[in-house]
């Protein structure tokens, strides 16, 4: 390496902290993953080599796996459009000059930045059965149809969780499509309503095309947060009542740690990585989605 | 004239839900609010029988909860001044200099931002075990860093692409090197997009549960995300004291969120509008 190639090349000296860091805590890991998906190994241990083993038995024979599957999938659908419909109403009506509406981003906003261990807590005493808020508020108003087993039945309790989930996720749709709103250019808008354009027709011609990048950044972000919810389903749920409400990352976390089996945990966790690249490296690369609204 | 009506119903509509959006934050004031004595809080605790401060004198009696807010900022401040600094310099890098495979570089980087955190908890763990960082600040400050660093690149460069090429230009004339050029023309104007990372990366690592839940077994080193479950069995039957340790963990996030509210939609236009 000439001197004269280390001047022309001086970008990389710029670049170095942040790739070794990727080196040594992204890449590797993903080798790390990779290879411990082959072995059967407590983590403490001596690990035996037994090839895909892990994965035949996860795909033939593992109930959970296949819940936290179909939890996945039922998560991604019904997270990404509610929070998106309604989020795309609040950003409209937010930016269309009406008092306070500042103060309203910033209340929409909020449970987005509290924890989702704080959120948790608070959404088992809403949901709880004696005590409960919305079990309180059926008895006193008389709705009965607000008692019902939120968290304790297995054909109810994801829904419950993604509804904690649509309500914490709403007001970031709504900041970033505020943020798109505000970059439409206000020619075109003035023109359709010159030009007769009422505001439904305005809103569903004009408004939403012009905001495809940000729906398709929305999806994007929505995918990937569904394969990483963990934080509100360990302390809404466990996962349970038995596996109902597993989803892949609380399904790592169980395996590997409180029943020791990281290989098969390893393995579990490059199932995820592969439908979270898979399915990111589409939409970037097929839909053109990107992870900011801007450049 | 139907204009206003119109406005006046939309306002009307999202009063209504932003009351109702409140709902479960207002709870987790109200509950921490509750005097210890009463019995059987109704409405999940919604309608209490008058205020207390007992239960924040509990919980700093007889929950570590200073410690534990140490232990957060002991995490979270290095992990956004390494972001910021190492984000920034690989931003400008990728943005405004030529070099060797650098759309290579980047895509990597970018890949990082579709990876699960999940993933990773298991190597990470082994990582941190085989250096001896379990259980030490430095087992968090690390991950929390590198994971962070992508989007904080994608926020900054488009940032600094936006740059015009005239004032980099003067600045080479003027015998500037790269380094002068990101250090004293281009950190210092870029405090929006600037803003925005510190936000973010505040809001990630101080919420940040799964890594932290593998790799803090000690109490002592716990950061305030463990806390709820630290105390929870001590804390089972009293809600009070439960939700003063909630609320005591959120302000801080909701305090920086105000502090910088207003840099969050400018920050993230400021890519659209130039782009």
């Amino acid at each position: 390496m000439s001197r004269k190639w280390l001047l022309d090349n001086q970008g990389l000296f710029f670049m170095a902290p942040a790739m070794i860091l990727f080196f040594v805590f992204v890449l590797y890991p993903i080798f790390y993953i990779f290879n411990a998906s082959m072995y059967d190994w407590d983590g403490i241990n001596e690990a035996v080599y037994i090839g895909v083993q892990n994965y035949i038995e996860m795909f033939t024979d593992d109930r959970s796996f296949a819940l936290s599957i179909r939890n996945s999938i039922y998560w991604a659908f019904l997270t990404i459009f509610p929070q998106m419909f309604l989020g795309f109403i609040l950003a409209y009506i937010l930016t269309s000059g009406i008092p306070l509406q500042n103060a309203f981003r910033v209340i929409f906003f909020m449970p987005a930045i509290v924890s989702p261990v704080v959120l948790g807590i608070i959404w088992q005493r809403i949901y709880a059965p004696f005590g409960g808020l919305l079990a309180d508020l059926a008895w006193e108003t008389g709705a009965r149809f607000l008692m019902q087993p939120y968290l304790s039945d297995p054909k109810i309790a994801i829904f419950s969780t993604i509804a904690v989930n649509v309500w914490q996720w709403t007001g970031f749709s709504m900041l970033m499509y505020v943020a798109g709103l505000q970059g439409l250019p206000g020619e075109v808008l003035s023109a359709a309503e010159v030009d007769g354009a009422g505001t439904l027709q305005r809103i569903r011609y004009i408004v939403v095309p012009m905001l495809r990048h940000v729906h398709l950044t929305l999806i994007l972000l929505g995918v990937i947060g569904t394969l990483q919810t963990f934080a509100l389903v360990f302390m809404l749920t466990k996962g349970g009542p038995n596996h109902a409400t597993e989803m892949l990352p609380t399904y790592i976390f169980l395996k590997a740690f409180p029943l020791q089996s990281m290989g098969y945990a390893s393995a579990v966790a490059v199932v995820l990585l592969v439908i979270a690249l898979g399915a990111s490296i589409f939409q970037v690369s097929v839909l053109g989605s990107r992870f900011t609204i801007g450049n | 004239m139907k204009l206003n009506t119109r406005k006046a119903l939309a306002f009307i509509f999202v009063s209504v839900l932003a009351l109702l959006w409140m709902v479960p934050i207002i709870m987790m004031l109200v509950v921490s609010f509750m005097p210890p004595d009463q019995r059987a809080p109704r409405f999940g605790g919604l309608l209490i029988s008058g205020v207390s401060l007992q239960n924040y004198v509990t919980v700093f009696e007889d929950a570590e909860i200073v410690m534990h807010f140490v232990n957060s900022v002991a995490v979270t401040v290095p992990s956004v001044f390494l972001v910021v600094i190492i984000s920034s310099l690989a931003a400008f890098a990728l943005a405004r200099l030529k070099f060797f495979a650098r759309d290579l570089w980047f895509y990597l980087l970018i890949m990082t931002l579709m990876l699960p955190i999940p993933t990773l908890v298991v190597p990470i763990f082994q990582i941190n075990k085989a250096l001896g960082l379990n259980d030490s600040y430095l087992g968090l400050i690390l991950p929390y860093t590198a994971l962070g660093v992508p989007f904080a690149i994608v926020i900054l460069r488009s940032f600094f692409a936006g740059f015009l090429r005239e004032i980099e230009e003067a600045a080479i004339l003027d015998g500037c090197a790269p380094f002068g050029i990101y250090w004293r023309i281009m950190m210092p104007v870029s405090w929006p997009a600037v803003a925005v990372v510190i936000i973010w990366q505040f809001m990630t690592s101080w919420n940040e549960f799964i890594l932290a839940l593998v790799t803090m077994n000690s109490v002592e080193v716990k950061p305030l995300t463990l806390v709820p479950l630290v105390y929870s069995g001590q804390f089972m039957m009293r809600p009070g004291p439960m939700f003063a340790i909630l609320t005591l963990i959120t302000l801080p996030v909701i305090l920086v969120y105000y502090l910088m509210q207003r840099f969050m939609v400018s920050g993230l236009t400021a890519g659209a509008v130039r782009g």
